[in-house]
């Protein structure tokens, strides 16, 4: 990713947008941080929101006339949060933060005609950016309209306190009998403020040209004025444009352009997307007394704050809540991990992480994808070769072990010397329900005699690893295989396959089985129980299959449980974009999370989607399970694990090939090692990755006069093999049943010189 | 750099040499990085080996540094 594919990504994401309150306010108050302290009860913190942003806070937030109420998300639901009562609560409760920071003291000299707001905001914002400033005014104190208020809205004291402060930023008040003409001649400086705010003199109100309305600035080079009558918000909008001649100001003084990349008043324009579907309306609370809100009525106010984020996609996905940020903030760590020199990668797990369930994308008001953006962070990393060589690695094997030689086939049907159709089931299918995956095939015999059969496996895992070299040349291999075959239309039993094979190999025009059976019809029954639909992430996109499941089930009489996100909206079950490979642990959750979505037993038709929810104990069904009822497994039945898909994947093919009366040549020599293994050290082979295959392999080349360790004490024996990357290690003993598994670990470091 | 990594339980006798395994010297390697450690080794074949609280400890960890870096 470089510096331009950053932007544009981050351009995407609008968590980062500005609340409706804050785009509002013409001063840029963070409103929804001011609220949420307010809601906390911490007053403090509330006030050093206002006063980050307001000019003489304990002035300005007792005169604002809240601009932000009116865009307030809240306001259809129970009324806008009551910023203006909770400002002057705040306000009143705290005291100021202490003395005010000023840059250092500047040249060029500011006359500031006139006291009112607007005129002591550009004093107050020019004085902080260390300019002098002269404010002229009218009678014994400065503070013109301000003056005449009355003690309960702004006391006089209070006041005389913030023109105190401002005094300490080098800002000198100076009493004049008239702000007139003659003032500005007689005080040169070289920039002037004319606050029409203030009563200013008829010679010199003659002399204003009516402003630049972005830039404050009058045709006369250096003046500048603001505060002008008729607008809204009186008190507000003369801050406003006090605080836009005040940029106007320093720029002028640095001669600077008044107008360039200068960032305009938003009017409560912003892009934050904030969903309001499913917020109860909560009504106004209402100050009891008449000076305002009381402390406790106004943090439960401010508890009414829906505090407004977009977060639409993080909020459904356990992947991305669980690294605490949010898409824009995502593209920023993966820009980083990828531009990094030295050191360590952190976000290298992040992004091999992502199941790119396209599920993010679906829900963004923006189309954010996470898993092109993954996608495209993982190709980057194979190709510089920053990739971690474990990353993907068992997923990988797992695929090119489907397309071997023990397990691959494809064949026309049994006395048929052409196909019209050939049906693909998918490595995990045949992998976890080989007998499920014969009788399907049986079943489209039945329709289409001349079916033929392909195992095999569709390079999803490749394509998800980022391994776009090895992704292309597994397609043109299987384009070549399938056009040797008489380019038969290709059947799916998988969402992935067709998802892989409708986008890279269009060619095949492949179609869903579930699609075929529900134009050909099934006899079978439904559970009669309620399921949930959990809908395969590969089917997001893919409406036509997902309806045709629906109807198969309409038409067993199959109830369905309600499942919210489905559909387009649907989940990943944690296997997905290779999760399950770089980060097993976020799988699991993503799995519970998944299932605790329905207190019904799960339906779904993707193989290992109905692997990856069993594991959590959830009672999960295959939709084979309701067509074929004869060959029906337990919901409650375990996954098949990574061990038995392999030798299921052989048994397969030995079925099939046995139909034609052939069988797989020869076998592993290693095939026939018989083990046993407890269920303990079953789920310890499991969680490591090791393969019964492998500590078979270990055993048989141990039993071929290969080295190993025997415990003096008890006679345990310990073998390992290098198995292409990995060293595995198994302990074990000699048993008449064969050999009984104790433990088995690997590890991928070289030992110089070989192992045992 | 030079680390011992010896397990309680040492009782282990390599076949078919059939000797007693001892503390050695051995280079690993990974991802262009060596490292020297002490290991049990037989004294006559040199056959090293990694017990399993290494495998899934300090050897996984390096590993994942290495595969990180």
């Amino acid at each position: 990713m470089d510096q331009k594919e950053l932007r544009e990504w981050e351009a995407k994401c609008i968590q980062e947008e500005p609340p409706a309150c804050r785009a509002g306010c013409p001063l840029n108050v963070d409103a929804r941080a001011f609220v949420l302290s307010m809601a906390r009860g911490d007053l403090d913190a509330a006030r050093a929101v206002l006063e980050k942003s307001m000019p003489l806070a304990a002035v300005t937030a007792r005169l604002c006339e809240a601009p932000c109420e009116v865009y307030c998300i809240r306001k259809d639901l129970g009324g806008a949060i009551a910023v203006g009562g909770l400002e002057r609560l705040c306000i009143r409760e705290t005291s100021p933060k202490g003395k005010i920071p000023r840059l250092p003291a500047r040249p060029r000299k500011v006359a500031v005609i006139g006291s009112g707001p607007s005129s002591l905001t550009v004093a107050f914002d020019l004085a902080r950016k260390g300019h002098p400033i002269s404010v002229y005014h009218l009678g014994e104190k400065p503070g013109g309209w301000l003056r005449g208020l009355d003690e309960s809205i702004l006391p006089q004291s209070v006041l005389d306190a913030e023109l105190q402060r401002l005094g300490s930023l080098h800002v000198t008040f100076v009493a004049v009998p008239a702000l007139d003409a003659a003032l500005i001649e007689a005080h040169p400086a070289d920039a002037v403020y004319v606050g029409q705010d203030d009563t200013i003199a008829p010679d010199l109100l003659d002399l204003l040209t009516p402003p630049d309305p972005e830039t404050m600035a009058l045709e006369r080079p250096g003046w500048f004025t603001g505060g002008l009558a008729g607008r809204e918000f009186r008190f507000i909008s003369a801050v406003s444009q006090g605080r836009e001649a005040a940029v106007s100001i320093d720029r002028f003084l640095q001669n600077a352009s008044l107008t360039s990349s200068r960032v305009p008043l938003r009017d409560g324009r912003t892009d934050l997307f904030t969903q309001t579907f499913g917020i109860e309306p909560v009504e106004r609370v209402v100050p009891s007394g008449q000076g305002g809100f009381t402390r406790d009525e106004a943090v439960r106010e401010a508890g009414r704050c829906i505090d407004c984020q977009c977060l639409e996609c993080v909020k459904h996905c356990v992947y991305l809540a669980e690294h605490g940020g949010y898409p824009k903030s995502y593209a920023r760590r993966v820009f980083n991990n990828s531009a990094i020199v030295q050191g360590m990668r952190q976000a290298n797990t992040f992004i091999n992480s992502c199941s790119m369930c396209g599920q993010c994308e679906t829900l963004c008001p923006n189309d954010f994808s996470m898993a092109d953006m993954c996608l495209d962070a993982r190709r980057e990393m194979v190709n510089l070769n920053r990739m971690p060589p474990s990353a993907h690695w068992f997923a990988l094997e797992e695929m090119r072990s489907a397309k071997d030689a023990q397990a691959a086939l494809i064949r026309h049907a049994p006395g048929a010397s052409a196909s019209d159709a050939i049906f693909f089931p998918g490595c995990q299918l045949a992998g976890i329900r080989p007998e499920q995956t014969l009788r399907l095939y049986d079943r489209l015999l039945e329709i289409e005699p001349r079916t033929g059969i392909w195992l095999d496996c569709c390079a999803a895992p490749a394509h998800w690893a980022g391994r776009q070299e090895e992704f292309v040349a597994i397609l043109s291999e299987m384009e070549k295989i399938w056009s040797g075959m008489g380019r038969p239309m290709v059947v799916t039993a998988c969402s992935t396959c067709l998802k892989m094979f409708r986008e890279h190999l269009p060619a095949f025009g492949a179609v869903s089985v579930w699609t075929l059976l529900s134009e050909s019809g099934v006899q079978a029954s439904s559970t009669g129980r309620p399921l949930a639909l959990s809908d395969p992430c590969t089917s997001r996109h893919d409406a036509q299959t997902r309806d045709a499941v629906r109807s198969l089930l309409a038409r067993l009489g199959q109830p369905l449980a309600e499942l919210p996100m489905s559909g387009e909206l649907t989940e990943c079950c944690g296997f997905g974009g290779l999760m399950d490979n770089a980060n097993p642990a976020l799988a699991r959750k993503v799995a519970q999370a998944r299932v605790a979505q329905s207190e019904a037993d799960f339906l779904t038709y993707c193989a290992m989607c109905r692997e990856q929810l069993s594991r959590t104990g959830k009672p999960v069904l295959h939709i084979l399970d309701l067509l074929f009822p004869e060959t029906a497994r337990p919901a409650q039945e375990p996954p098949a694990g990574i061990s038995a898909r392999r030798v299921n994947r052989r048994r397969l093919k030995d079925e099939l090939l046995a139909r034609h009366g052939l069988d797989r040549g020869p076998k592993e020599p290693w095939e026939d090692v018989r083990l046993v293994v407890s269920g303990e050290v079953a789920a310890m082979l499991e969680e490591r990755r090791i393969l019964e295959d492998d500590v078979r392999r270990v055993l048989f080349a141990a039993s071929k006069g290969g080295r190993v360790l025997r415990h003096a004490g008890d006679g345990r024996i310990i073998a390992a093999s290098r198995l292409g990357e990995v060293t595995f290690w198994v302990e074990y003993r000699e048993g008449e049943d064969g050999y009984e598994i104790l433990k088995a670990w690997s590890h991928r470091m070289r030992i110089t010189g070989g192992d045992l | 750099m030079s680390l011992v990594f010896i397990p309680e339980d040492m009782d282990w006798v390599c076949e078919p040499c059939g000797e007693r395994l001892q503390p050695g010297k051995v280079e690993l390697t990974y991802l262009g990085n060596a490292f020297h450690v002490e290991l049990p080794v037989c004294p006559k074949c040199g056959a090293v080996y990694i017990y399993e609280e290494l495998a899934l400890g300090r050897i996984h960890e390096v590993e994942q540094l290495l595969e990180d870096k």
